[in-house]
């Protein structure tokens, strides 16, 4: 229950982080766990510093150390950020770079209602929860039976199922459903057809419009979503790519070698010809191994209703290929404007 | 937008269209070369003058009719490939078709707008690192968050402000060390009063006084009588000397925006000035200790992160900006050493953005190289 607000001491039920010398562990609170055989036994947490009775962390104050039989560790209250380094995946998650640079881009601020598609392990869920909270509110679909479920019952958990509706639908075939219709503030996709997904974004927006964002991998995927998004009359749209690189700091000291005396004859003979001093530095050093590609970010605008101009009937369905072709032959007319049916 | 008739200035009338026009889709183009094997450049490719041109340009209603007849008398235009014909009409759909669109302030708009104009009077906050800023510091609808900005024009404060929301039970503490906050960011979002009033913007010497001294000026001053006692507290209440004399304060005012004589007359009309309940009401919050705290400054990070840090509840995140690394190397090494903070962390960013067209997918000829720094950690008891 950990994640709706802040809280200053630990309760039966919470999931805290686990903070030791640069591992980060996710625990649920419970006092008893099921063993293999499924019977309930006490709830000890395995780690390299040895066993923590979770028991014990009931009551203590969040930030607080914990003595382990080899050492100690702190317990932290969950941030969506600690929950994306620690979640069990159940898919490729986003992480927070990326996270970040979608929450911004889909100016997202509470009280905004959005839409994602897929839940995948709810990384990115958490984040946009915490944002559009408290007033605001989170449609997530997967087209994973059990990961949809999955992902609901982490939500109630977590204590965060107020403000997330988690369903099990594939959005490519049945679109978001006639209740989201005009209702979104943002869509977001992570899909691996983004651009069959652009038409029923179109039909979720706001009378208002909204922000677009999709996730992919592959430049391909973003070439083809972004013709579908000028097509359905989207506006300023544009693809980045966002990555971070952890510095690794430490002290160095570093040997000086003098040569300057090499210009004169020695008195001194031999001569030693080593470093002669030492200098200590601070420094950053670069990893030699870093992400180098998560995905691309493409944004779009939607723009009001009144404003909405599609070369391209959106037609029900998913006839996006066909689309293509019949646009490339009509575009001189730039006549067919047509306001987006917000049904 | 329609330029009026002079050649030199630049004042244009402003008119309200229903549509944009596409140059392509209103000029139908019939032939293209396939390479660039015919074209020189020889300077002789335009028939017309560049008075013919600017007539043109002033007598004509229509863009598209200029730029068709820029076509019609160009020698080289059809020997243009399909992909270079788009790129001159792009080109010149830029100089005739010149449309403004009126944009909702947000968040993204605001940040990405100060740092197309200067990077500098942001710090260099790119929008990428910022919005790590928001995520890393956990900001949210609730609890109270710590900011010290020495020089972000606002836009940190801005970007907390706008993910705690309207309806945040909490508030922000907005710290800075000038005789004003800078509050051009802020101001741009336009916040609902109800929403900018969670901001409380603080003299960082003031609100630490009156924190550990129940009050925000030097004691001394105290038999002054109020009006000498105010222009005191202007000057951070550090310097007896110069009370009263205004000039002097805004001389000595390190800030970029010096303060007119009507602004202190203001100041110095009623009683108590507002910022003397800032305060205390800052200082009241800061009893209750916070939820995170950001900092991006321009001095050394360090004294500033062991003095502000005390008032951050156990376990909640901190982030710290800087627009180059070694203050936060020096940083991290005395944090490593005090082993009072978890998960400690120095990063940069790097953000490229992409060309997309049909078979001409490429990322954007230029890019920027500059992110700041990050260092961000979680606060142990």
């Amino acid at each position: 229950m950990s994640f709706k607000c802040y809280k200053d001491k630990i309760d039966e039920g919470d999931t805290v982080i686990l903070y030791l010398s640069n591992n980060l562990h996710a625990i649920e609170v419970q006092t008893e766990i099921k063993n293999k055989k499924g019977e309930m036994v006490e709830n000890v947490f395995q780690t390299t510093f040895g066993a923590l009775k979770v028991k014990n962390l009931i009551g203590i104050e969040y930030g607080s150390r914990v003595e382990l039989s080899k050492g100690w560790g702190h317990v932290i209250q969950p941030t969506p950020e600690l929950w994306s380094l620690t979640l069990p995946h159940r898919t490729q998650i986003i992480y927070t770079p990326d996270i970040s640079m979608i929450l911004l881009q889909l100016d997202l601020v509470p009280g905004a209602i959005v839409i994602e598609a897929g839940t995948g392990s709810g990384s990115l869920t958490h984040a946009l929860i915490r944002r559009v909270r408290p007033n605001g509110h989170v449609y997530t679909f997967d087209f994973h039976d059990h990961r949809a479920k999955l992902a609901r019952e982490e939500f109630e958990s977590h204590g965060i199922a107020d403000f997330v509706t988690a369903q099990h639908r594939d959005v490519l075939e049945q679109g978001f459903g006639a209740d989201l219709s005009g209702k979104a503030d943002a869509v977001f996709l992570d899909l691996p057809k983004p651009w069959d997904g652009v038409p029923h974004a179109v039909d979720a927006f706001k009378q208002e419009g909204g922000r677009f964002c999709s996730f992919s991998p592959c430049i391909e995927q973003v070439q083809r979503t972004c013709e579908t998004l000028e097509q359905h009359g989207f506006q300023d749209i544009s693809t980045m790519e966002v990555l971070q690189t952890e510095l690794k700091v430490s002290r160095r000291t570093v040997s000086v070698r003098d040569l300057s005396f090499l210009k004169h004859k020695s008195v001194d003979n031999p001569v030693e010809e080593k470093p002669s001093s030492d200098k200590s530095y601070v420094v950053g050093a670069w990893p030699a191994s870093t992400p180098g590609h998560t995905g691309y970010l493409t944004v779009a605008t939607l723009p009001p209703a009144f404003l909405r101009k599609a070369t391209v009937k959106p037609e029900n369905g998913k006839s996006a290929p066909t689309e293509v072709i019949e646009l490339k032959s009509d575009s001189e007319s730039g006549e067919d404007k047509l306001v987006v049916d917000e049904g | 937008m329609i330029p009026k008739a002079t050649k030199r200035n630049k004042e244009y009338q402003l008119e309200i269209v229903k549509e944009t026009a596409s140059l392509k889709d209103e000029i139908g183009i019939k032939s293209c070369g396939s390479d660039n094997r015919n074209i020189y450049d020889d300077g002789h490719s335009q028939k017309l003058t560049a008075n013919e041109i600017h007539d043109l340009k002033s007598d004509s209603s229509k863009a598209a009719y200029i730029v068709e007849t820029l076509i019609t008398n160009s020698n080289t235009f059809h020997y243009k490939t399909e992909f270079s014909q788009d790129k001159y009409l792009k080109k010149k759909e830029k100089k005739y078709f010149e449309y403004i669109q009126i944009l909702k302030p947000n968040l993204r708009i605001i940040s990405e707008t100060l740092y197309k104009l200067e990077p500098t009077k942001v710090q260099g906050i790119r929008s990428d690192t910022l919005s790590q800023i928001i995520t890393m510091a956990n900001i949210s609808c609730d609890g109270n968050h710590l900011l010290y900005d020495s020089g972000s024009n606002g836009l940190v404060a801005a970007a907390l402000l706008s993910a705690m929301g309207e309806l945040s039970t909490g508030r922000l503490i907005h710290m800075h060390p000038g005789n004003m906050s800078q509050k051009q960011a802020l101001l741009a979002m336009n916040f609902s009063s109800e929403q900018y009033s969670k901001c409380i913007s603080v003299n960082v010497y003031s609100v630490l006084r009156q924190y550990y001294q129940g009050c925000d000026t030097n004691t001394i001053e105290k038999t002054h009588d109020i009006l000498e006692n105010t222009s005191t507290l202007k000057r951070k209440g550090e310097t007896i000397e110069q009370i009263a004399k205004i000039p002097k304060i805004a001389e000595s005012d390190e800030k970029p925006v010096p303060i007119t004589d009507e602004s202190d007359r203001h100041l110095l009309e009623p009683k108590k000035p507002k910022w003397h309940f800032d305060n205390i009401e800052a200082s009241n919050v800061l009893t209750e200790k916070m939820d995170s705290l950001v900092i991006a400054c321009k001095e050394d990070p360090q004294n500033i992160f062991l003095e502000l840090s005390k008032f951050v509840k156990p376990g909640r995140p901190f982030v710290i900006y800087y627009s180059v690394a070694e203050p936060l190397q020096n940083l991290f090494v005395t944090l490593k050493s005090q082993s009072n903070v978890a998960a400690l962390k120095l990063t940069c960013n790097w953000m490229r953005n992409y060309q997309i067209l049909p078979e001409r997918t490429h990322p954007e000829v230029l890019m920027n190289g500059s992110s700041g720094f990050l260092l961000t950690g979680y606060i142990l008891k």
